[in-house]
């Protein structure tokens, strides 16, 4: 056991009081979203309501912006698309890191490099792509999106995630006259499972999380996603009183965060994902 | 659209370059037949990316070059964009703005990060420690717009925090005045970012060597020279990493900027990207836009290459 000297209360209390100082917008956002939207006033902020206004507030969102029908077309979006890019993208990882595609380098750089495309660079040509062939506020179209921009990462991942499973387990596999297909489906893509997910979560919470495609892409309630919706709730025509904006931002911001603290460990790993 | 992307370079980064021998000897490439299946298993995300990642970017480089009001058809006017976006006013501000963006959010988050992940490092429940920072790193930049601009409202939270404390700006209106606009919001940045690259900076000091620590420890080294003579200079790639994303995110911010201010008042925070958005989409100026994205994408691009480069020369001298 180490001595308890100056240094072992230093850094407790330094990180203490910047914790604390850090929860100080957690504590404001939570007890003015629960305050009945009739008795709120800026001069009692830092104070709770003795009544809880909360699901109150939730239901005014609810129906002033629409917000039920918004989570239900995000909650599509963010499991679809990034569910869908993790098999392309494996599908893609495993021609160049297993069946060794001829030129393979090329085909990795061609899908890498979607990373580094600036989505300011797509907007416009997405748009009036998007409005010229009736995929302009459609579902459909902003799942299109969503998943493009997920390929890349899990691509990425899946190749170098592969390149480090020993090669004789595909030949075994082939051996025993599996088809390719076969080897992938059942063989690679289960090894996989855990680097799978970890991209997964990324990638929902990336998407969950949006405004600008959902800006440019979308209008109408049903479509629109999320944080576009809250944007329009928050802003100066909203017409929508403090606590239920911040009810709303609430409940919308509620999958990721939860998502985020109970799989820290696996998104750490996300995060560490290039490390393979 | 990097942010999904960006971590796993990170990582990669940090490390050796990735895709290594693998056990178990290879045959050559497929020939014929085989190399077939293997495009057809590289086909679906290949067009997919290509029809809606690159076709999208190489269309905005042509539109940079017309004036188009997604009406009559684009007109082709050379230069004229650009020249229309140097002398642009708005220009000004909008620049200072995204430039007070690049340095403020690769000195506070970063700094920040790196202080909490040295402080929480080693130490019996770090992680629970470190749970404040890591919360609002799960909001949006919409969720944080909402929160902070709430707080920073005429007469708001941030105001009475500053009154209680006696410091200057208890009647400051934050949000309607430049530059405390921007400054501001890059506070509110630095709270949603500080946690992840604490995060960072920890799988970092988890990847350090202990045998050159304890050695410095053996000689008597603690504390800050252990840190600047032994653990910065091990940190450095990882650095390197950290400050690079914080540089591109930084160079693109704008959901934070629309859901507080919009800009404004007037365009006053406006960042570039905010800029592009507007002239395209309030505006209509679909040519126009497309310069001001070439503009940011060019030099996002230059910034980020500028840099690396700086760093792997250091690195080099070092070496």
């Amino acid at each position: 056991m180490r001595e308890r000297n100056a240094a072992w209360f230093v850094r407790r209390a330094v990180l203490l009081v910047l914790g604390l100082v850090w929860l100080i917008p957690v504590y404001l956002l939570l007890v003015n979203a629960a305050r009945p939207s009739t008795s709120y006033d800026q001069s009692k902020i830092w104070t709770p309501d003795t009544h809880l206004g909360l699901f109150d507030n939730i239901r005014q969102g609810w129906d002033s912006a629409g917000l039920g029908s918004s989570l239900a077309s995000t909650f599509l979006y963010s499991i679809a698309s990034p569910g869908l890019a993790v098999v392309l993208g494996a599908m893609a990882g495993f021609a160049i890191a297993v069946l060794r595609v001829r030129a393979g380098f090329w085909w990795f750089m061609l899908l890498f490099g979607g990373t580094v495309v600036p989505t300011q660079m797509l907007l416009i040509p997405l748009f009036l792509g998007y409005s010229s062939t009736d995929l302009y506020d459609r579902r459909g179209g902003l799942v299109l999106i969503y998943l493009a921009v997920s390929i890349p990462l899990a691509a990425f991942v899946m190749r170098n995630f592969f390149t480090g499973v020993a090669y004789t387990i595909f030949e075994a596999a082939r051996m025993d006259g599996a088809s390719i297909w076969r080897v992938f489906w059942r063989v690679y893509l289960p090894l996989a499972l855990s680097a799978l997910w970890a991209v997964f979560i990324l990638e929902f919470a990336f998407i969950w999380n949006d405004l600008l495609f959902g800006l440019t892409l979308s209008q109408t309630d049903t479509v629109r996603p999320v944080m576009t919706a809250l944007s329009s709730l928050s802003s100066a025509y909203g017409g929508s009183t403090i606590p239920v904006v911040l009810a709303s931002g609430l409940v919308m911001s509620l999958p990721t965060v939860l998502l985020f603290l109970g799989t820290q460990r696996l998104f750490a790993r996300g995060l560490a994902l290039g490390q393979f | 659209m990097s942010a999904p992307g960006a971590p796993a370079v990170a990582a990669a980064g940090a490390r050796q370059a990735p895709g290594a021998t693998a056990p178990g000897a290879r045959p050559g490439r497929r020939r014929g037949r085989g190399n077939w299946t293997a495009i057809g298993f590289l086909s679906p995300a290949a067009l997919v990316v290509a029809l809606l990642l690159y076709l999208p970017f190489l269309y905005t480089v042509v539109l940079s070059f017309t004036k188009y009001d997604g009406l009559s058809s684009p007109q082709w006017v050379a230069l004229d964009n650009f020249r229309k976006f140097f002398s642009d006013p708005a220009l000004g501000s909008s620049v200072r703005n995204t430039l007070m963006w690049v340095v403020g959010t690769t000195v506070l988050p970063v700094g920040l990060g790196l202080l909490i992940a040295l402080l929480s490092f080693g130490i019996r429940g770090g992680s629970g420690f470190r749970l404040p920072f890591m919360l609002p790193y799960a909001l949006s930049g919409a969720g944080l717009g909402v929160i902070w601009g709430f707080i920073l409202q005429d007469g708001g939270a941030a105001n009475d925090v500053l009154g209680a404390l006696h410091l200057p700006g208890a009647h400051t209106d934050f949000l309607q005045h430049w530059p405390y606009n921007t400054i501001s919001m890059i506070v509110a940045w630095t709270w949603q970012q500080t946690g992840v690259n604490a995060l960072l900076f920890m799988v970092g000091l988890q990847s350090i060597p202990k045998e050159p620590l304890e050695a410095a420890r053996l000689d008597g080294a603690g504390g800050f020279r252990l840190f600047r003579s032994i653990t910065w200079p091990l940190l450095a790639p990882l650095t390197t990493v950290v400050v690079g994303l914080a540089l591109v995110a930084s160079l693109k911010t704008f959901d934070i900027v629309w859901v507080t201010t919009q800009g404004g008042p007037g365009r006053s925070s406006e960042t570039l990207a905010v800029t592009m958005y507007r002239d395209a989409f309030v505006s209509g100026d679909y040519g126009y836009g497309s310069a001001v994205a070439l503009v940011l994408t060019l030099t996002t691009a230059a910034v980020t290459l500028a840099y690396l480069r700086r760093q792997v020369k250091t690195r080099e001298g070092l070496g």
